[in-house]
Formats: structure tokens, C-alpha cells, sequence
């Protein structure tokens, strides 16, 4: 069992390096990796593709910075946090915009694993502790 | 009511605009107390991350795509999803005198129902034991109140010595004698207003053990009035395993402040078998390689790292290490015994049949060592148990011997009454520790041959009596032995008087 998983994972991240072009994730090689599994299916190919995605969605994480706020965003905004994670990172980053009114005020920003949060509702949840 | 305001008015100042930045991570799978989490790109080995509704993890296993980590407290609140935050902070726990008397868990809360803990300082659970320089080679002793290990296989402060033996052959019981002489000699040592004085504080690591065995060790240790200078580290058998395995690194942290502050402290790591077994249970859920015995390759490193934080510092204090270790049907050469035994500066090796015997405690002489040796005895132990070891060890290979014959020569049945009344002299009650200045004096009255008329068994009870008589009539003379700590002519004549005092009276 743990032999095929590690089967699985290995031929995920084959087919994830072969996604990239530039370093980075190309949508036509994306459809390239699709259309050649559907032509040659691998032993398991549910568990393939799902590894395979889970890398895929990862990377694209690490692409965009999704801005979470509460109450209206000006397009200026998204902008500013556009370049400042861009040169944070040293990659291009596209911000994308999430209503949260959960948040109270102020906002959370996404990008890959880390999250910067400056919102009331995270504060008052630290007061709770 | 401007206490409150200001209070307020802090909690508010806290509340900083400024964004927070946050490593995080989402829950894949968790099972028998481990997550396995996707994200964490951050996170660091052995660093504490957060779980939602207030439970801790440590990160155990950084991989290409998960991170493995063992959650300490309660699972049954996470799920698939859950979002988990590194905290960029080793696991730490509170240190201090303000331990002293109170029960703690693996993570340093207080199980013992007595309040918060008063201390302010905290120290990692994981830390690299002291360096070659820093360290400072064991002279100084460490008297465990009881006969047969201080006058055999003495231990001094810093030393590592392995309490080994099959289940119910009384190793907890020699670990809470040594507890108990330490506070014993602690209380004698601060009333007297001795400067130079170093008391010896204790912590007692309970891994894996029944409550019910933890209820009694802590009732024992209050009867005997050493709890005040014990700290007691509690990971019961029904704490999860990542508990269990970091309850050692915890109470050797509480060791650890007392050591790097100047000051003595002994641990008791009871058991490390079951330690090991614990590891075991956390590496096979994490899918690491087993190897012998199904525990992972590095569980010798386990025991080693732990155990090496025992030390004697220059300048500093010491911290002095009773591991227990638990075999099965007295086999020393299974796996972690073996390996413990190749860590240790020595071992107590008790015997099952000594014990069934009724020869207790059922310390093994022949199997039993002391690497340190008389560096770390009082020269007066040396004057009157030097020869001891020796003669137990001749005495137990004529036993065996003369089971086959009777006809012995009168050399050989004087050895063997010998050893067989040196064997009742070492028998001692439980959690009855005997003071050194009082193993001197037993030990002197066998060497003159005071026991030597009387029949083989009512030596136990002479030498109680003997110890009675002194502690109640001969108490400056009992100070004397223990400050002077080496027996010149003068001494020894003042003890030939009350020894022929006792006897003539015991006699009668």
C-alpha cells in the first residue's frame, strides 16, 4: 500500500515538473499533462490525478494573493497589495478579491501558506484567549 | 478601580494595526494523535504549532508534500480542513522553585489540583546537552539511604545510573528511598545553617505508569515529608504517547534551571522501557522505517540525547539521572536495556530471585556497577565497606558451590558465614533511607566482627538496634562521623565505646 502511494506521488510529481514551464505553472502545459494521462492512464488514475492536482493547486496558491475584507475594497488597494507581495516574494502575484464580513473590519491576505491578517475579528479573538 | 482601567487601557495598546504574518497549514488526516498536514512550508523540526480550539502539536516530520505532527491534548475536536498555524516557538515549559511540591503534566500544567504554577522562567524540553568544556568528572556523592548501593556502587552528582530489573523487583521503591534521603539530608543540611550546604532537589518522571502507582509514590514521598523538594511530572498511561515521550525531556528541563542555576538536582525517569515503547507507537503511526524489535532507527539517540543532559557543570550546579528500566524475565541483553546499560555510568541490576528470597532491596552484587566508583564515596565508606563487594561476590560463587558438598574447610565456612551475615546486614525496609553517619557505624561494627557471635538471623535487627542507640543516645558522635566524613583513630575509639555500650546492652 505505502509502496503504490509512493508510486503515486512520484509519477504526481513527474508530471507536475513537466506543468512548468519557466519555472512557473503554464495552463497549455497543464492541458498537455491532462490530454496525455487520459491517452496513456497510469495504474491509478483517480490517485494520480488527484495527487497531481493537489500540487497544481498549491502552486497556483503561491500565484495570488487573495485579499479577504470586510466592506468595500478600492481597485487602487488590490493593486498595492498586488506589487508589495510581488516584491515580497520575487514573483508575479495576482491579487484577487473575497467579501469576508466575518472579518469585521479590515483584512486577511492569502498567498500560498502564509497569511497576513489585520482584522478586528482577529483581534478580539486574541482578546477570547 | 484605576488598576482595572490601566489593565484596560493595556489590553487596548496591545491592539496593534499592524498585520500579523502567519505560516499556516490545513488539517489532512488525523489518527492515533498524529496530523498529517498539508501547507506549513514554514515550520521548522520539533517546532509548536496551533490547532484549532487550543491544542498544541509538534512538528515531527517535515516530508516533500505533509507534515507530520503529534498533537498533545485533545483530538477528538479536529478534523479534515482545520486550519493549523506555526508558533515559530520550541515547546517549552515553566522551571523553577515554584515546581517544587506540585504534580505537573508532560507540558508543565498542573494536574494537581493545587492552583498555577508561581513561576515566571521557561526553558525548552529540547535542548543539546552540555559540551566536553563545560562539564566537570563526578567526585561528589550522592547517598541513596540505602547500604547496599552507597557502600557497593556508590553514585555521585551528575552521574547517570541505570535501575534496572524484571517488574515488581523494587526498582521505583530504590528511586524514592534516594528521594527521600535527599530530602532528609536537605532538611539535617539547612537547619544546621551550613553555608557550604547544597541541598538536592528531585524530580520524579512517571511515564506510562498506572495512576493508581502515581497516587501512591506521591503519598509516599508526602508521609515522608519530600515532597516540598520534588517536582513530579505525571505522563499515566492514559496520556496520549506524544506525552509520554516528552515527559523525560520535560522533567529534564525542571532538572536542568536547578543545574545551569548552581544548584544540585536528581531525576528519576521512571520507566524509560516504556519511553521507548511510546516512540515506537509515534514512529510507526508517522510510517518512519522500523528496525529491531519494530522501534525506529534512532531510538538509541532517543535515550542518549536525553540522558546525556545529566551532568555535574564547572562552576555550576549538577543534575544526577536514576533511569529505570523494566525487563522481562531478567534478559539484559534485549534490545533497549542493552542500550540504556551502554549509555549509563553504571547500573543496578535487581534479581527476582533475591527478592522472592526475601533479600531486599534484591540488588544483584555481581551484575551491579558503579563506573564512578570511590571517587564518589566519603572516605569513611571507603574505611569500612571497601572490601565489601569483593567478599559478597566470593560469598555468592561458594554458595553456589557448596550446595554440592558439606564437608568444607573452616576458611570456606568462614567466608560463607560472613557473606551470609553481610547479606542480612544490607536488608532494609522500604522507603526507610539510612543516613551515611549510620552506615558508617553498621558497617563498622560488621568489619570489627560485633555481629559475628549472634545468630545469622537477628543480624537485621542488631543493626536496627545498633542504629537506634546512636541516633538516640549518640547523636553528637553521629554529627561528628558525618562532618568529619573519614574515621581517624580518635573517631573510631569513640565509636569502639558505644559500639561495646550498644552491644553489651543489646546482649543483655
Amino acid at each position: 500500500m505505502a509502496a503504490h502511494q509512493k508510486q503515486v506521488q512520484q509519477l504526481a510529481r513527474q508530471l507536475f515538473a513537466m506543468s512548468l514551464a519557466d519555472g512557473s505553472l503554464s495552463a497549455e502545459r497543464v492541458a498537455g499533462v491532462l490530454e496525455y494521462v487520459e491517452k496513456n492512464p497510469p495504474a491509478q488514475p483517480m490517485a494520480v490525478l488527484l495527487a497531481y492536482r493537489r500540487l497544481v493547486a498549491v502552486e497556483f496558491a503561491r500565484g495570488r494573493a487573495v485579499v479577504e475584507h470586510a466592506g468595500p475594497l478600492g481597485q487602487g488597494v488590490l493593486a498595492s497589495i498586488e506589487s508589495a507581495m510581488a516584491r515580497r516574494y520575487g514573483r508575479p502575484i495576482v491579487a484577487v478579491s473575497k467579501d469576508a464580513p466575518g472579518l469585521l473590519a479590515g483584512m486577511r491576505v492569502r498567498v500560498g501558506d502564509d497569511v497576513y491578517e489585520s482584522s478586528v475579528a482577529n483581534q478580539l479573538a486574541g482578546l477570547s484567549v | 478601580m484605576s488598576t482595572v482601567l490601566e489593565q484596560i487601557e493595556q489590553q487596548i495598546a496591545r491592539l496593534s494595526s499592524k498585520a500579523v504574518r502567519k505560516n499556516t497549514g490545513v488539517i489532512r488526516t488525523v489518527a492515533d494523535g498524529v496530523a498529517k498536514i498539508d501547507g506549513l512550508s514554514d515550520v521548522v523540526y520539533n517546532e509548536m504549532v496551533q490547532f484549532p480550539g487550543g491544542a498544541i502539536g509538534i512538528a515531527l516530520n517535515l516530508e516533500q508534500d505533509e507534515v507530520g505532527c503529534v498533537v498533545l491534548g485533545d483530538i477528538s475536536k479536529l478534523k479534515e480542513g482545520d486550519e493549523v498555524q506555526t508558533t515559530g516557538k520550541l515547546l517549552s515549559i515553566p522551571v523553577g522553585k515554584g515546581l517544587l511540591g506540585r504534580v505537573v503534566d508532560a507540558l508543565g500544567n498542573p494536574v494537581d489540583g493545587k492552583g498555577p504554577i508561581a513561576s515566571t522562567e521557561t526553558y525548552p524540553v529540547e535542548k543539546i546537552a552540555p559540551g566536553i568544556i563545560v562539564r566537570k568528572s563526578v567526585s561528589q556523592p550522592l547517598f541513596t539511604g540505602i547500604m547496599a548501593i552507597d557502600s557497593m556502587i556508590p553514585i555521585g552528582r551528575g552521574q547517570r545510573e541505570l535501575i534496572i530489573g524484571d517488574r515488581g523487583t523494587g526498582k521505583t521503591t530504590i528511586a524514592i528511598d534516594t528521594i527521600i534521603n535527599q530530602a532528609k539530608i536537605n532538611k539535617v543540611g539547612l537547619a544546621s545553617g551550613d553555608k557550604n550546604f547544597r541541598p538536592v532537589y528531585s524530580i520524579y518522571v512517571a511515564i506510562g505508569q498506572k495512576n493508581s502507582n502515581i497516587v501512591r509514590t506521591i503519598g509516599a514521598l508526602e508521609a515522608a515529608g519530600a515532597l516540598e523538594f520534588t517536582v513530579i511530572v505525571a505522563a499515566p498511561a492514559a496520556d496520549n504517547p506524544a506525552n509520554q515521550y516528552l515527559a523525560p525531556y520535560s522533567g529534564a528541563a525542571v532538572g536542568e534551571w536547578f543545574m545551569e542555576n548552581g544548584m544540585d538536582a536528581l531525576i528519576v525517569y521512571d520507566d524509560l522501557s516504556k519511553h521507548a515503547v511510546a516512540y515506537r507507537q509515534i514512529s510507526l503511526i508517522l510510517k518512519r522505517p522500523s528496525g529491531r524489535e519494530a522501534y525506529p532507527g534512532d531510538v538509541f539517540y532517543l535515550h542518549s540525547r536525553l540522558l546525556e543532559r545529566a551532568a555535574r557543570l564547572d562552576g555550576k550546579g549538577s543534575l544526577t539521572a536514576l533511569p529505570i528500566i523494566e525487563t522481562l524475565a531478567g534478559d539484559v541483553s534485549a534490545y533497549i536495556p542493552t542500550n540504556v546499560i551502554s549509555i549509563t555510568d553504571g547500573q543496578i541490576f535487581l534479581e527476582t530471585d533475591l527478592f522472592n528470597q526475601g533479600i531486599r532491596p534484591a540488588v544483584s552484587v555481581g551484575l551491579s556497577v558503579s563506573r564512578v566508583g570511590s571517587s564518589a564515596q566519603i572516605k569513611a565508606t571507603k574505611q569500612v565497606g571497601g572490601k565489601l563487594k569483593g567478599e559478597l561476590a566470593q560469598f555468592r560463587e561458594l554458595a553456589a558451590f557448596a550446595q554440592f558438598g558439606s564437608d568444607l574447610d573452616a576458611k570456606t565456612k568462614g567466608q560463607l558465614d560472613r557473606g551470609a551475615r553481610i547479606v542480612e546486614l544490607f536488608k532494609q525496609p522500604a522507603f526507610s533511607p539510612v543516613p551515611i553517619e549510620q552506615q558508617v557505624v553498621t558497617l563498622w561494627a560488621m568489619q570489627k566482627g560485633y555481629y559475628d557471635d549472634l545468630d545469622i538471623k537477628k543480624v537485621t535487627a542488631a543493626a536496627v538496634s545498633l542504629r537506634d542507640f546512636f541516633s538516640t543516645r549518640k547523636d553528637a558522635l553521629l554529627t561528628e562521623i558525618r562532618t568529619k566524613a573519614a574515621l581517624d583513630k580518635d573517631l573510631e575509639a569513640k565509636i569502639k565505646t558505644a559500639v561495646d555500650e550498644w552491644k553489651s546492652s543489646f546482649a543483655a
